[in-house]
């Protein structure tokens, strides 16, 4: 208590002092800036994970081969959750005298919980809307075209008479991509009535669920912990389509690299305030041992000062991280209009620890060092023995890097190469500012006046230089990240959603309907046409064991098992496909060869040689493991989790799969496509690549809306940086006037002392920005040819140098203005 | 000068003139305003009101620098406290005011200038690393080395012992002797101040009458 009291009245005589000042200030601005970064990308999380609730039609959801216990609904009621079920299966349609087999979602009245359908009328008008009632049927354009019927016709379900009351457009949770049928959504009453859902029946059902996140989660944490039916599995927003899933990864990924950033940034600006209020302090300190306080008393001291400063700095820092994302969003209101407006207060909360995290890490090391400031120093400093026993404390800020970096990427491979990035541009910045120091000493006597100055200046700041220049580097490094590499790798993602990408699938293409399919392609417009085999067929055995009689721990893997896998074959490599393990097979290879996706290896436990029995048609193929592949899902190309060699597999009776772009108003063209070519199924993926697209949009909004907050912080890493050489400054400035320096001499020795620091900060940056763009863009992004670009890269060095010249002159203005003797009495 | 409790006349009814060579003592209890005259003779601030003439050059009219300017081609200084840059070696420090002559033989003529004072061995050693006497011999260094035609000096000997202050003083006496450089001495030594050829008293920044230091 007596210390605390103490440590207050301590800060309250030292407020006055400008590290105090700046300390203060980098912990407010450190955990708003942090704060900001976390409120605002939990919330943008939030809006794409209300964006992915669209795709599954609810936060949550259980699906499920068999009818689902009334125990997962009864518990959803009680956490308070809205509920819709349905039920998906395959049926055949009658009418007049065609049939169609359809892929039907029997649902009650409150389907989709989130987002809404979206139907025609008879007269083609739009409307928006929810289930059918009973007795009534939607219909995709293809299921009308298949029973060449329109809205407001009848046809058989089930042996049941249902009136098309609309036609399917769009519906939010699309389905399986690849749905191999029509689609049609009727009432779950009807269904039941006609008895397509008894025992016996194919379909798959599922309970989806909304509500309030804590709710969601609740009812989350209860399914997880209870045993689910067989076959059953969660439907989670995270888990939507492999597509979806790979973008919100990304998406994830850039808004925690930007947090990131931000929090390195105010740690660098901490570490600097810190260690000059240690230089400060240490003559104090010496005068306190002198009188006879312990070390352990002045180390008390200064903890609880630091203390004192840290909890209002840090308790400021979050109202402010609070006000701002509240402002931030009610600005970009209508940019995620679809996200729940609640404030989420637990991200800055979390901020503040990591604040106090980052201070404790950064301000530690260079105060403890007081400690060792022996009563001695007071009659002269050089009588201080250099210890090494607080050494170690240096591995703090380290660690707390390495933390941080590892807590806010929660990827290994991001954090490792932003910490091997970060840890190679202070390790380059700091030899090459020992090398330009080395060469100052050399230059400086046959320099322009000017030149030598600074050269000289910065040659008699060994250290500072050195901290500086690093510092400055790290700094800027995280700025050009955050401004050039950030942006233009969120670029090279939409690139690769560009307008030409593939955005119709034709299935059950015929060998003899593939040359005149290419000309009808061509004639209505449609472009980058790529056609694959696809056969149908089940897993039998593994190994020679045959699947049913394997235990299986993975839920996913007991469902392909069960279900009807599609599989292709290609001679040489698809794009988009990275073989990590074993060999690509080739077209010929000696024995039948399969390559597996990563999901498949994990699922199954598979690895290279292992042997894969499928039953396709009537006949049985037993293939060897030959490779493993990495498929970029994000890719929007026809991808299979399986590829045969085609020596082996062309026999195998299969059909085709076409991809093809055709732009927006080729209906009629494609509505003539489907009649003449009724036995395919033609799928329009439009609306997932618009949901990528939106969500790389997004995606961009926050993180220009984060990069004006990490600005900031950069802007106080440049600003702690240069003050870190202030009080050697002034008090140089104020002797070098007193001999007689001109106020332009010094001005021009500044700017040339500056100009170096910031170019060797700028380039050490750019180029540290570079490599870890490229190797972010390849390992992280998975961004086929990614390079960041490197002219605005060189540019922002030059504009570096240029800012870090301009803003360490405006620090000179006020120095060189005052009269010299002022500054000798000040000093 | 104007303070939160009025107008503060710090200087008042000075009136001296100090020649060419000569040696000249300003003494004064602390706060009479010694260090203020110091600085007003050497061009650092400027009076509110009178008049300051340097070698012809009318110092009160001129602005800062051009102050500076005469500073540094006919003035040099010596502190109390020593005013040595830290980071630099006692070399260096003695380089300082060459450097801002753009001279090219600022390194030898600092090791002259150091070797003048008999500090040569200790050329590399940093301000840290010398004694307080060893400072004030670099700093005097410092303040001959560019040949100035005057030499402030504010209490040189105030920080050192008497020892010290004697040999630092018999230096100081002796450049000025050597090099006919006029010396301008605040100190509250009046043991100092006698060794000066003449001098003033001040009290509460008025020149004391008939008092010759």
């Amino acid at each position: 208590m007596k210390m605390l009291r103490l440590a207050l009245r301590n800060l309250r005589r030292e407020w006055h002092l400008p590290e105090l000042r700046t300390l203060a200030a980098s912990l407010v601005l450190a955990v708003a800036a942090l704060g900001v970064v976390a409120t605002l990308a939990t919330r943008i999380e939030r809006g794409m994970l209300a964006s992915a609730a669209e795709l599954i039609g609810g936060d949550i959801g259980l699906s499920s081969p068999q009818a689902l216990p009334e125990s997962f609904a009864a518990r959803a009621r009680q956490d308070g959750l809205a509920l819709t079920r349905t039920a998906s299966f395959p049926s055949v349609a009658f009418a007049h005298q065609h049939t169609q087999l359809l892929d039907v979602e029997a649902t009650d009245a409150h389907y989709p919980l989130r987002g809404k359908l979206q139907l025609a009328d008879a007269a083609g008008h739009p409307r928006s809307g929810h289930a059918p009632a009973q007795g009534g049927v939607y219909l995709d354009h293809r299921a009308l075209v298949a029973l060449r019927l329109k809205v407001g016709d009848r046809l058989q379900v089930g042996g049941r008479e249902l009136s098309i009351t609309a036609e399917l457009v769009r519906q939010p949770d699309g389905g399986e991509l690849l749905a191999l049928a029509p689609r049609a959504i009727m009432s779950l009453a009807d269904a039941e009535a006609a008895g397509l859902l008894g025992v016996g029946s194919r379909a798959r059902h599922r309970l989806l669920l909304a509500g309030t996140p804590a709710a969601v989660q609740r009812w989350r944490d209860w399914a997880q912990a209870t045993t689910l039916p067989q076959g059953a599995e969660l439907i989670t927003p995270e888990q939507t389509q492999e597509r979806m899933r790979s973008a919100f990864d990304r998406a994830g990924a850039f808004l925690r690299l930007t947090a990131l950033l931000s929090a390195l940034l105010a740690g660098i600006a901490i570490a600097l305030s810190a260690q000059r209020y240690a230089r400060r302090k240490s003559m104090e300190v010496a005068l306190l041992r002198a009188l006879g306080t312990s070390r352990r008393r002045v180390l008390g001291l200064l903890s609880g000062t630091l203390g004192a400063l840290a909890v209002p700095a840090a308790t400021l820092g979050v109202l402010l991280a609070l006000g701002l994302a509240q402002l931030a969003w009610l600005l970009a209101g209508a940019l995620f209009s679809s996200v729940p407006a609640s404030l989420p207060l637990a991200p800055a909360f979390a901020a503040a620890a990591m604040g106090m995290a980052v201070l404790v890490g950064f301000a530690l090391p260079p105060l403890a060092r007081l400690a060792e400031v022996p009563p001695v120093a007071v009659f002269r400093q050089s009588l201080t023995r250099r210890s090494h026993r607080f050494d170690a404390l240096y591995l703090i800020p380290l660690l707390v890097a390495l933390g941080l970096i590892w807590s806010q990427s929660s990827s290994l491979k991001l954090a490792g190469i932003l910490a091997a990035s970060l840890f190679g541009v202070a390790t380059i910045a700091a030899l090459l500012a020992v090398l330009l120091l080395w060469l100052a000493r050399r230059v400086a006597p046959g320099a322009h006046p000017a030149l030598r100055l600074g050269l000289a200046a910065l040659a008699r700041r060994r250290m500072l230089s050195v901290i500086q220049a690093t510092s400055l580097s790290l700094g800027l490094c995280a700025l050009l990240l955050l401004t050039i590499v950030a942006p233009s790798l969120l670029h090279g993602w939409r690139q690769e959603l560009s307008a030409d990408t593939p955005n119709w699938f034709a299935l059950n293409l015929q060998d003899d309907q593939r040359a005149g399919f290419a000309q009808a392609l061509q004639r209505v417009g449609a472009d980058q046409l790529n056609m694959l085999p696809l056969a149908l067929g089940k897993l039998t055995a593994i190994n020679d064991q045959p699947v049913d009689q394997l235990h299986l721990d993975d839920a996913r893997a007991q469902d392909r098992a069960d279900r009807q896998l599609r599989l292709s074959w290609a001679g040489a490599l698809p794009p988009a496909n990275k073989v990590i393990a074993g060999r690509w097979a080739g077209p010929a290879p000696a024995q039948a060869e399969v390559s597996i996706d990563t999901m498949w290896r994990d699922m199954f436990a598979l690895k290279l040689g292992d042997t894969l029995t499928f039953h396709i048609g009537e006949r049985d193929i037993q293939a060897i493991v030959g490779s493993v592949r990495k498929v970029d899902w994000s890719s929007f190309r026809v991808n299979f989790f399986l590829l045969l060699d085609p020596a082996h597999a062309d026999e195998l009776p299969h059909t085709w799969l076409a991809s093809f772009h055709l732009a927006g108003g080729h209906a009629e063209g494609l509505a003539q496509l489907s009649r003449d070519y009724s036995n395919l199924s033609l799928i329009d993926v439009d609306a997932l690549l618009d949901r990528v697209r939106e969500i790389v949009d997004r995606v961009g909004d926050a993180v220009r809306w984060i990069l004006g907050f990490s600005l900031l912080a950069g802007a106080l890493v440049l600003a702690a940086s240069l003050a870190a050489s202030a009080t050697e400054r002034r008090h140089e400035a104020a002797l070098l006037r007193t001999l007689g320096a001109r106020r332009t001499q010094l001005r021009m020795a500044a700017a040339c002392e500056f100009a170096l620091l910031g170019l060797l900060a700028g380039l050490t940056a750019a180029l540290g920005a570079a490599g870890a763009g490229l190797w972010l863009g390849q390992a992280v992004f998975h961004i086929d040819g990614f390079v960041p670009p490197p002219w605005p890269l060189a540019e922002a060095a030059l504009a570096a140098a240029i800012v870090v010249m301009l803003l360490g002159l405006a620090g000179m203005r006020r120095i060189v203005r005052t009269p010299p003797m002022r500054l000798l009495r000040e000093s | 000068m104007r303070a939160p409790e009025g107008r503060l006349d710090i200087l008042s009814g000075v009136d001296l003139r100090i020649m060419a060579g000569e040696s000249f003592a300003i003494v004064g209890v602390s706060g009479s305003g010694k260090t203020t005259l110091l600085g007003l003779l050497a061009g650092l601030d400027t009076p509110d009101a009178g008049a300051i003439t340097f070698d012809g050059h009318a110092l009160h009219r001129l602005d800062e620098e051009a102050r500076a300017d005469l500073r540094r081609r006919l003035v040099g200084f010596v502190f109390q406290s020593f005013h040595l840059l830290p980071a630099l070696t006692a070399e260096e420090n003695v380089m300082l005011p060459l450097e801002l002559e753009g001279s090219r033989d600022a390194r030898s003529r600092a090791r002259e200038a150091l070797d003048a004072v008999g500090l040569s061995p200790r050329r590399r050693h940093y301000p840290a690393q010398l004694s307080g006497g060893e400072q004030q011999r670099v700093a005097i260094a410092r303040a001959f080395v560019h040949r100035p035609r005057v030499l402030f000096a504010d209490e040189p000997t105030g920080n050192l012992d008497q020892r010290t202050g004697h040999h630092i003083s018999d230096l100081l006496f002796a450049l000025n002797h050597d090099h006919h450089t006029t010396l301008v001495l605040v100190t509250h030594d009046t043991t100092l101040a006698a060794r000066c050829q003449r001098g003033i008293e001040l009290d509460e920044g008025r020149v004391v009458p008939g008092v010759r230091a």
